[in-house]
């Protein structure tokens, strides 16, 4: 998982405060979140120096653009389908106690994780405990996956 | 508009219950909850079995015929596979080898045979695959990792669901343990629970183990905290109700001492309340050891003759490809690439007939290929869950082609 | 007139004792295409401890030839991401490890759990299924 120390040493580190932000720390972490994008740091794109830069930072901010709002990324590659996600996320099991809470595949359209055609898909997002005012750092999928095909960023 | 069917998932032997498979025009659009064994068992192979003589295309009827003479003909004719064929195929099966006098065996004279076998006989206690999800509270993975053979396991059954007396989730209601040589998948999910043993010291670790629950001190020859295994004793004795799921890295380390996993088990059971649970691995292959037991009182790796049936590792596939088959049919199955390669010259030399949906490895040493059906997707029938239950099969696609049941009844209508 | 040396120098061999495992996505794969390439790919494998690799002076992604009493393969090697015991490798269940494995038993069960083996770096091309 990408660190907002790894992203930072990729920056110029000069707070220059161009990008509108109060540091290059600060800018670190608003790419982190997914909030704003490394081609809004004006030197970065300017100077040829921060080329090898420029190319270490698309590479590792590219699984954080295809995130969900809640940092949620699911590898397929990686998925056996094996439903863990599925019985074990909270969610899941308040909206479909007797499908996915028992064991099942989920019985209606409120779950968030659901296996089809062999591998977990998200929706629901907006359902999960890492999002709104009230959010929690819920690791209930994360820590039951068999493959380390799901991840937050 | 498309088809929802529900669908019994015959990708391996949990057998689960609540696929939904979406069709429109009997094309397979999309399918739900199966894991990534059940959704390539849907979707089948990609090279089909064509009827073969000598590698040479021919009709169905030729086929058969030719498999008929083969078997008709040789003095030792031996019946393999079965695993992924219906309890009525089986059945047919154990007919055909009453038919030909023929050795009749399955891949679980060495994989789950002898602990079916102890079960059968009622000298281990087994429960289902429900029981485990409603009462367990201790489950105990043994040389075996669910997340790599039966991805559904821990979902469905045994670990993540919440039972009726298992309703706080598995953080609080259920401790799941690992006992094996690597840190499998599910080992992993274990945690601080898995016990990694050196290979083969199942047996040394099953005698400590059983010393601990005596309060005697235990001792281990390898390099592990005895306090952890104070720990997992004190667990065993304390739980409610606790299931073993047998892997073959347990079955592999125990064979013929297999009474001493009996043993530890009675033990567990004057403690607290204990079962165990084969992980048998194709969709049916427990069932062709109910069904051979249903039949002759043995599981496999018996010899019917004009006395009636005989069992012993004598009629073992192993045992009789090292010596005396001198033809084989070969059902559901690919030897080639399964047994031991030792073995593939043996294979090549006898005359071999494949019944299966697919090209494999064996149909080079095939001499005669009959393709058959997908069983449970293309045709019905009843199979075995890994648990022992019957489980009826749903198949939802039509097919012109001849199921392996019908095949080997064909093949007993011309032998007669 | 320059002399590969090396072409005269037999490679190191080391005893080392296999344990078979399963493999989900090789078994889905074996079950869709068991002639493709994804198949060999996720089954001729050997898995090694890192640091007994590098003893052995064996590379993470070349070939090894292995060979038993019964039989001999070459599969790619990979190192585990966790510290393994000494002398084991393990392998996915498969044509490759089977053609390894022993016939000489008289109880039924081959021994697959079980493969004793030399190893040894190798410039051949993995052996093919077929």
């Amino acid at each position: 998982m990408t660190s907002v120390m790894e992203i930072y040493q990729l920056l110029p580190k000069t707070n220059c405060k161009e990008c509108n932000e109060s540091t290059c720390m600060a800018f670190a972490v608003a790419l982190l979140s997914g909030s704003r994008q490394y081609t809004e740091c004006p030197p970065l794109i300017k100077d040829d120096k921060y080329h090898n830069s420029r190319i270490k930072l698309e590479e590792i901010l590219k699984p954080i653009q295809g995130a969900e709002e809640t940092g949620l990324i699911v590898h397929e590659e990686l998925c056996s389908g094996c439903g863990n996600c599925v019985v074990a996320c909270p969610v899941n099991v308040a909206n479909d106690p007797h499908g996915s809470g028992r064991g099942f595949g989920p019985t209606n359209e409120k779950v968030i994780f659901r296996v089809i055609d062999g591998k977990v898909k998200a929706a629901n997002i907006e359902e999960c405990r890492r999002f709104g005012k009230n959010r929690i750092m819920c690791n209930a999928c994360i820590d039951p996956c068999p493959t380390e095909a799901i991840e937050f960023v | 508009m498309s088809d929802i069917t529900t669908w019994i998932c015959t990708g391996c032997a949990l057998l689960c219950e609540d696929i939904q498979v979406y069709t429109t025009n009997g094309q397979i659009e999309k399918v739900e909850h199966a894991c990534i064994m059940g959704k390539s068992r849907l979707t089948g192979c990609k090279h089909t079995a064509k009827p073969m003589i000598d590698h040479n295309d021919v009709t169905v009827d030729k086929a058969i015929s030719q498999a008929a003479n083969i078997l008709k003909n040789a003095h030792n004719p031996v019946l393999y596979g079965w695993g992924n064929s219906t309890s009525q195929a089986q059945i047919a099966g154990i007919e055909l080898a009453r038919v030909l006098n023929a050795v009749i065996d399955s891949t679980s004279s060495f994989c789950q045979g002898i602990t079916i076998n102890e079960i059968l006989q009622g000298q281990i206690p087994s429960c289902t695959l429900e029981e485990v999800r409603e009462k367990a509270d201790v489950i105990l993975y043994w040389g075996a990792d669910p997340m790599s053979s039966h991805p559904r396991h821990l979902s469905r059954y045994s670990y993540f669901p919440r039972g009726d007396m298992r309703q706080h989730g598995y953080e609080e209601d259920r401790k799941a343990i690992a006992i094996d040589v690597r840190q499998s998948r599910t080992a992993k999910i274990c945690k601080d629970m898995f016990y990694r043993i050196p290979p083969g010291s199942d047996l040394e670790f099953m005698k400590a183990l059983s010393d601990a629950l005596d309060g005697k001190v235990p001792k281990l020859s390898f390099d592990m905290d005895i306090k952890r295994l104070l720990e997992l004793a004190t667990l065993l004795k304390k739980c409610e109700f606790g299931v073993i799921f047998a892997g073959l890295g347990l079955v592999y380390s125990i064979k013929e001492d297999i009474h001493i996993l009996s043993g530890l088990i009675s033990k567990l059971n004057e403690l607290s309340d204990f079962s165990l649970i084969p992980m048998v691995g194709h969709f049916n292959m427990r069932g062709f050891n109910h069904n051979l037991f249903n039949e002759t009182g043995y599981i496999h790796k018996v010899k019917f003759t004009d006395k009636g049936p005989v069992s012993g590792v004598e009629y073992s596939i192993i045992e009789q490809l090292k010596g005396n088959a001198d033809a084989i049919l070969v059902i559901g199955s690919d030897p080639l690439a399964s047994l031991p390669g030792a073995l593939s010259k043996r294979m090549e030399d006898i005359p071999l007939i494949l019944i299966d949906p697919c090209e494999n490895l064996t149909t080079r040493a095939a001499d005669v290929t009959i393709p058959c059906i997908a069983s449970g997707i293309e045709e019905g029938g009843t199979a075995y869950r890994m648990d022992g239950e019957i489980i009826e099969l749903s198949p939802f696609i039509q097919s012109k082609g001849m199921s392996d049941e019908m095949i080997i009844q064909r093949i007993i209508k011309e032998i007669n | 007139m320059a002399v590969d040396i090396g072409r005269f120098i037999k490679a190191p061999e080391y005893n080392i004792t296999i344990i078979t495992y399963r493999d989900v996505f090789q078994a889905a794969v074996c079950e869709e295409d068991r002639f493709g390439s994804e198949y060999q790919d996720l089954s001729a494998v050997i898995i090694l401890d890192a640091a007994q690799m590098k003893h052995m002076g064996i590379t993470e992604g070349s070939n090894v030839r292995l060979t038993s009493k019964h039989g001999s393969v070459v599969v790619k090697t990979r190192a585990s991401p966790q510290q393994e015991q000494k002398n084991i490798g393990f392998m996915v269940n498969s044509p490759w490890s089977n053609a390894l494995v022993s016939v000489d038993i008289s109880d039924g069960f081959p021994g697959y759990k079980h493969i004793e083996v030399t190893i040894a770096v190798s410039k051949e091309e993995i052996t093919s299924q077929r």
